[in-house]
């Protein structure tokens, strides 16, 4: 039973860091419909945030994470005017620029930081529960989790420039004749799915350390967490990634890593098969 | 007059496209490449001839239906996994299953013995798995977008699945010492026949390629790529001819994956994996895609290229990919053939001008008779 426990806090853990990292993602991807492969490396420039400001300057850890925000915001807003601006409605065209500004961040930063480094656990420690151990640093990336669903979910819902972005969404050539300025929302749009993915790679980093390379592995995943929990649905990202976070774990326990991650991809893409608008879309698209 | 004579020009069989005399002085160059070329040379031309005739095969798919698949390097995969396979298995148990405490071959490795055989499976394994990927997904309404991160998923596992499984696999160090299609305990072919058995097999797919686009179904692919919706409503089943494109697709994969195990004797995780399967997308964005042509030059181009920088600006290589990359798609989209077949296209027409004022005009007056 304590084995089992023990497992389902993981899968929680895992869930927590798969929506932190999806999370991006889905405002870049399901929002706007860019298809961007470059979301691994916006994900290591938060890792790299994270490394520099701890390690380099000493600032808290918490200061870093709204540090690696800007940095990675500011990036994607860079991004965004140069690049994706004059490929809208060119998926093609825009995978294939993606890829290239992906290889191009993680050259780069190969070049500076050939190693990995390691960042120091913010929060070391671990919480007894009867026969489970939890770490402290997993229950602050679930709560990290929770408010960066808020966090978001209240911008789209509680603000006027998420409002525009919610219209932009729905209707962009009526929210245009409305008088909204759509390519500035846009570029807004991008840089904060930007600056969410820099937020994951720096409270990942500490888990799993920093390297030109530590972002690629959840690219898949993100990509399949969105599409699983509906390409506009906040609160369906969140429960997706509850389920593929926990199914993984509990798998993994049975078999071994590996098989865990196939079976639930494989069902991702039979669900994804047969609701092609995802498991918690409200509506067909 | 000007006008009838164009006219009557569009009536005739059109020009042959320039893509067409680059192929044939492609082909000739490579037909003599070895006379002139030292025996490491030809090693590596032929292998980029085995990677052409890969990016032949994702063409079809993704340059002519317009179906982006970032997995096709796991049909790759299958057909030089299973060459690979079958000249570790010559001799008794391979040592990595030894290691593992397997004492008896598993059957299924069983029908890998003969090479001949090994390639047959490679390339029906793959299209098998093409075949049921494409009823799978294609069945139902599944946009492009959903297809291309499937395959995305699909590589994924499959570059886990080879690592995972060691002990029929040998993980991640992939398999070694593949002969170039030595039968029995016969001598291997040199590296010199070798590289005229992939050339005469790559000139055979490219000329099946150009009839196969030139036939209808060929055609029927390029409209599904353009206006799907409008060839349903003409009452095609442009599922069918989706599944059959794919299959064929990964079935040309899987041999271009038989040919360049033996051409490098090697196989590891690294050529079937996603950095490979996007690799062999840029080489076509670069050469440009719908025309087979591009493909190729984008295959050569690129892997001589690196061949040839990577050892001065080993650290830069990729940064400089990925700046060419980003330039081509602004400023020569359609790739470095498209772009010419573009202009030759646009020489050859004669008065495009006033056509397009006539259309407008007779546009511009409907729609003053509707208001």
């Amino acid at each position: 039973m304590s084995v089992f426990l023990s497992q389902l806090s993981n899968g929680l853990n895992q869930s927590a860091v798969l929506l932190i990292a999806t999370l991006g993602l889905l405002i870049i991807f399901g929002m706007m419909g860019v298809i961007n492969m470059a979301h691994g490396q916006m994900i290591m420039i938060g890792g790299f945030c994270a490394f520099i400001f701890t390690k380099m300057f000493r600032a808290p850890f918490l200061l870093a994470v709204l540090l690696s925000f800007c940095f990675a915001a500011a990036l994607g807003a860079a991004i965004e005017l140069t690049v994706i601006k004059r490929l809208y409605e060119k998926p093609t065209e825009t995978i294939l620029a993606t890829y290239a500004i992906s290889v191009i961040i993680t050259e780069g930063a190969r070049m500076i930081w050939p190693l990995s480094q390691n960042v120091a656990m913010p929060l070391p420690g671990v919480l007894k529960l009867g026969t489970v151990s939890i770490p402290i640093y997993n229950i602050f990336m679930v709560a990290m989790a929770v408010v960066l669903l808020v966090m978001t979910v209240m911008l789209f819902k509680k603000t006027k420039i998420g409002r525009k972005i919610s219209a932009i969404t729905q209707n962009r050539e009526m929210t245009e004749c409305l008088g909204i300025n759509t390519s500035a929302i846009d570029t807004f749009t991008f840089s904060y799915g930007a600056g969410l993915a820099g937020i994951a790679g720096c409270v990942l980093a500490p888990m799993v350390g920093v390297s030109y390379n530590m972002g690629s592995s959840y690219l898949t995943d993100s990509f399949l967490t969105v599409v699983l929990g509906g390409v506009q649905s906040m609160v369906g990202a969140a429960l997706s990634s509850v389920l593929i976070g926990e199914g993984r774990t509990l798998l993994a326990g049975i078999l071994n890593d590996t098989w865990g991650m196939i079976l639930v991809y494989f069902a991702i893409i039979v669900l994804v098969r047969f609701r092609p608008e995802g498991l918690f879309a409200k509506e067909r698209r | 007059m000007m006008r009838s004579v164009a006219a009557r020009r569009s009536d005739r069989p059109k020009k042959v496209p320039v893509n067409r005399f680059i192929d044939l002085v492609l082909v000739v160059f490579l037909a003599l490449f070895p006379l002139f070329a030292k025996t490491f040379q030809v090693e590596m031309m032929g292998r980029y001839i085995a990677l052409s005739i890969f990016a032949v095969s994702l063409d079809l798919l993704w340059g002519y239906m317009g179906l982006l698949s970032l997995g096709h390097a796991v049909f790759f995969g299958i057909g030089g996994y299973m060459i690979g396979l079958c000249y570790q298995i010559q001799h008794g148990l391979p040592s990595f299953m030894t290691r593992e405490k397997i004492t008896q071959l598993p059957w299924f490795y069983l029908p890998l013995k003969n090479p001949a055989l090994a390639v047959i499976l490679g390339i029906a394994i793959a299209a098998l798995m093409g075949a049921l990927l494409g009823f799978f997904v294609f069945s139902s309404k599944i946009k492009g977008v959903f297809f291309t991160i499937i395959t995305l998923a699909l590589a994924t596992m499959f570059y886990q699945f080879i690592i995972t499984e060691q002990k029929y696999t040998n993980g991640f160090n992939g398999l070694q010492n593949i002969r170039r299609f030595a039968v029995g305990s016969g001598a291997p072919l040199t590296k010199r026949q070798y590289y005229y058995v992939i050339l005469a097999v790559g000139v055979a797919v490219f000329l099946f390629c150009i009839w196969f686009t030139k036939s209808r179904v060929g055609k029927v692919a390029v409209s599904i790529r353009e206006n799907e919706e409008r060839l349903r409503y003409f009452g095609y089943k442009t599922s069918h001819y989706k599944i059959l494109i794919l299959t064929i697709s990964c079935a040309m994969a899987g041999l271009a994956g038989a040919l360049y195990a033996p051409a490098t004797s090697s196989i590891t995780p690294v050529d079937i994996g996603v950095s490979a399967s996007t690799a062999v997308v840029v080489w076509i964005a670069v050469g440009g895609r719908g025309n087979l042509t591009g493909a190729v030059i984008g295959t050569l181009l690129i892997n001589w290229a690196q061949s040839l920088l990577s050892d001065k600006f080993a650290n830069v290589w990729q940064l400089i990919l990925g700046v060419v990359l980003l330039l081509i798609i602004f400023f020569i989209p359609d790739g470095i053939i498209g772009q010419l077949v573009k202009l030759q296209k646009r020489c050859g027409k004669q008065t495009p001008h006033t056509e397009k004022v006539a259309l407008q005009e007779s546009s511009t007056a409907e729609s003053e008779v509707l208001s």
